[in-house]
């Protein structure tokens, strides 16, 4: 270590404050991945059945536990934790007022409690309480309100970090007007502009609809209305889960290969694309629902399609860096340069295996964003095993490589153990590529996701890839060494939680080949794009939304509740917001037929 | 802008592949004339299947020479009728509809798949080939009992189905 | 380490032109983009259209 090293200071020793929100973001995040891991390893020997230790009733509490609390909770608390270090770091400026920055944190955390009890209630028979819904709650099941009112505190403790953020780069900006933009600080801005498009259709859902409905106070909901809602939120949501992976790829893995970013401005038009195309794409989750019409869906696809493109693009851009690494550290040859790069890091390994895995995810990915050929894997064991190279790993991963590299700079103690690092990054990869892979296969056969027991009385699955029993093992394999590899992450961590501080742990990043002086000035500007995103999002949903509500009503044509908890009694309440109702149907019939 | 030029030509493989993509969809859609799922059907009262005339009585009914329609409830936890008993070698159009909850409807190892959404009513046509039995399954979580929803899908001799008579109504 | 990138990179900068030409980037991207063309073309016309009862109205 040199002595000009020694002299750096770390993101904690600048910043300590917002370090310690960094910490506690990411702690948890990480308590949530422990739950979540847990009820995995479950799920997985339920399913497979190697071990049913639950009845398989109980299996939808699992899954919905599972699902929320590693796709909401791990993965939005790592985001808010990074996001707080790249942008307090590339401004190099503390946050405005920290207290408000932990009266964000403590909304989210409340809000996550909140849903979570009423998650694990499901467990408890003798309380009248379940959210057994699953991550997307589909009405008509209706789960317990305080499942609803949690996910509205944690995604109001969200808005307010992002507004927190935008408020200390409006700071930052009236002291530097004319420089360009920090690129992580671009990449927290445009992400969190496609955060607050995203998240007002579901808050809609939620606060107009699921919500009052819970509550007893209207009726019944249209399913198909709070399902597109829902989409529109849970596409976008996908890439709020990638965006702090790629930021880790494009700002620190080049570092740790010991490069540097291939191009600042591509790194921006990427995340401009993202904020483009990543809603007006979430009826692609619905091209088996009925009463959407078949244009819609071909549109829905063709943005799809091309919310390929960053990623193809983010793909050369990452490996090049990456290259250019190698050949700063003696790399020759077509592809000899491989072996020159610092494969014994975990924080190196682990992200280049989760860009792995997210290549492959990729083809799946096109196969499900493909319109006709939907018939062949819409809601089979294929989907699962798409969003776990993707969410499961591609993020995952990446986010458990990169606290190896950052906890050091939030924290001041060295990572415990770096073998363990790499043995537990190269054992996620193992045990994913056996469990997605044989998930894919067994989509292909026609195994359903979202089941308890996958065998069925009156038939067999055909027999190809191995056969069903065959890759029921292999699921089974891999899912307890993806278990056996976060309960090794969060030692490791808990471990270098004890050690001692030290000094001399900074590591700076460094600037682009390709610097922010060759990206063109239109692209900082962030009102055109959100302008633009909002003009796509109102193209890609108006005439959908309208229709759905000309069809079926603002609640729906005459569709029961189907609590999935014991209803309170609200029914005094019932039919209080009931003549608001047809107004609002009129209004949409109307704009239908003006459109037309 | 500076873009490396091997950037450039990824760039440009990738809308290349991108428009490949989009156009494999759309000869599906043109060429084998694969349809979708979408909003050709009126909405139904779901909460009242069994005064509607086509789904009080789930059946099958011959429409035409070789063409059927096929008229499934589908509920928690059982799909109706089943099995569903359709003639090989003919043009079936299954009407799909949930009496109260989303579900699922998957003739297992086919293409025959769409969401069942209450309220609306799933319409695809299908052409059957040889007599053969397939499993169905409901592939959206729809309540505690998921699991144990099925049904089954018996294409069967032209001859049998006759025989048959009183599934065929 | 970081000292020596720091180096290279303001060694590299000097040189006219391109700094660095990708060429491993673009072999193993190549690589990449075959196998999504010939995996696609696998999964849709043997996969998808060759299965039963494919929906056509």
């Amino acid at each position: 270590m040199s002595t000009a090293l020694e002299a750096e200071q770390t993101f904690v020793d600048k910043f300590p404050d917002e370090a310690r929100v960094v910490r506690a973001a990411f702690l948890s995040a990480f308590f949530a991945l422990f739950l979540g891991a847990i009820f995995g390893i479950i799920q997985t020997l339920h399913r497979t059945d190697v071990a049913r230790i639950i009845p398989s009733t109980d299996y939808y509490t699992v899954l919905t536990a599972h699902g929320v609390f590693m796709v909401i909770s791990f993965t939005i608390f790592f985001l808010v934790g990074l996001f707080t270090w790249a942008l307090t770091r590339s401004l190099d400026r503390p946050l405005i007022n920290i207290k408000i920055t932990w009266t964000w944190y403590g909304l989210m955390a409340v809000g996550m409690t909140l849903t979570g009890i009423s998650i694990l209630a499901g467990f408890v028979d003798s309380i009248d309480m379940s959210a057994d819904v699953l991550f997307t709650f589909y009405a008509p099941l209706q789960a317990h309100p305080l499942f609803y009112t949690g996910l509205v505190v944690f995604i109001v403790g969200t808005w307010i970090a992002g507004a927190d953020w935008f408020r200390t780069f409006l700071a930052w900006r009236s002291d530097h007007p004319d420089q360009r933009i920090p690129l992580q600080t671009f990449m927290v801005l445009t992400t969190m502009t496609m955060w607050y498009i995203a998240t007002s259709a579901v808050a809609a859902s939620v606060l107009l609809f699921l919500l009052p409905w819970s509550l007893g106070l209207i009726d019944q909901v249209n399913p198909t209305l709070t399902r597109t809602l829902f989409w529109f939120f849970g596409h976008p949501v996908v890439y709020f889960w990638l965006m702090p992976a790629y930021m880790l790829w494009y700002t620190v893995l080049p570092k740790i290969a010991g490069g540097r970013l291939f191009s600042d401005p591509l790194a921006r038009v990427v995340f401009v694309l993202f904020l483009l195309l990543s809603t007006p794409v979430g009826i692609h989750h619905q091209y088996l629902d009925p009463g959407i019409a078949e244009g819609f869906k071909f549109i829905s696809m063709t943005n799809t399609m091309f919310l390929l493109l960053p990623s193809l693009l983010t793909a050369f851009t990452v490996v090049a860096s990456v290259e250019y690494g190698a050949r700063q550290n003696g790399g020759t040859g077509l592809l000899g340069w491989l072996t020159n790069l610092p494969w014994r890091k975990p924080e190196f390994t682990g992200m280049m295996l989760a860009g792995l895995m997210f290549a492959a995810g990729g083809f799946s990915g096109m196969v499900n964003a493909g319109m006709n050929i939907n018939y062949l894997i819409h809601n089979t064991l294929w989907v699962p095993g798409h969003f776990h190279l993707t969410v499961g790993t591609a993020v995952a991963l990446t986010m458990m490589a990169g606290t190896y590299w950052i906890w050091p700079q939030i924290s001041n103690k060295p990572i415990f153990s770096s073998q363990i690092g790499l043995f537990q990054v190269v054992l996620w990869f193992i045990g994913m590529a056996l469990m997605s892979n044989a998930m894919h296969a067994q989509g292909l056969l026609g195994v359903p996701r979202r089941t308890a027991e996958p065998e069925y009385s009156g038939f067999d699955y055909p027999t190809m890839f191995g056969g069903f029993e065959e890759l029921n093992v292999q699921i089974a394999i891999g899912g307890t060494l993806l278990f056996v590899s976060t309960i090794l992450f969060l030692g490791n961590l808990a471990l270098t939680m004890g050690n001692p501080r030290v000094s001399g742990l900074a590591e700076p990043l460094p600037s682009p080949v390709s610097g922010s002086e060759d990206a063109p000035q239109v692209l900082d500007n962030l009102r055109l794009w959100v302008s633009i995103a909002v003009v796509l999002v109102v193209l890609a949903y108006a005439l959908p939304i309208a229709a759905i509500i000309q069809r079926g009503g603002l609640l729906g044509p005459g569709v029961g509740t189907y609590p999935v908890w014991v209803a309170p009694v609200f029914d005094a309440l019932a039919d209080a917001a009931t003549p608001l109702v047809g107004a609002v149907t009129d209004a949409s019939a109307s704009l239908v037929e003006v459109v037309r | 802008m500076h873009i490396h030029a091997y950037e450039k030509l990824w760039l440009a493989l990738s809308i290349v592949l991108i428009l490949a993509l989009i156009g494999t969809v759309t000869y599906g859609a043109v060429g084998p004339g694969v349809a979708m799922v979408a909003d050709t059907q009126q909405t139904v009262d779901s909460g009242a299947l069994d005064e509607d005339e086509r789904f009080s009585e789930p059946r099958v009914e011959q429409v035409g020479e070789n063409e059927y329609e096929a008229y499934v409830v589908a509920y928690q936890f059982a799909f109706e009728p089943s099995p569903i008993v359709v003639p090989a070698n003919s043009t079936v159009t299954l009407h799909v509809t949930s009496r109260d909850v989303i579900h699922g409807f998957e003739v297992v190892g086919t293409n025959a798949n769409t969401m069942i959404v209450p309220g609306e009513v799933s319409e695809i046509t299908v052409e059957t080939d040889e007599p053969a039995e397939y499993g169905i399954v409901c592939n959206e979580y729809c309540g505690a009992g998921h699991h144990v929803m099925e049904g089954k899908l018996h294409v069967v001799s032209q001859s049998e189905f006759e025989n048959r008579g009183g599934d065929s109504a | 380490m970081g000292q020596n990138e720091t180096a290279h990179a303001g060694a590299e900068d000097v040189g006219g032109g391109e700094e660095f030409d990708p060429i491993g980037t673009l072999t193993l991207i190549g690589i990449y983009f075959a196998i999504l063309v010939l995996a696609w073309v696998y999964i849709y016309y043997v996969e998808f259209l060759g299965r039963d009862l494919v929906v056509v109205g």
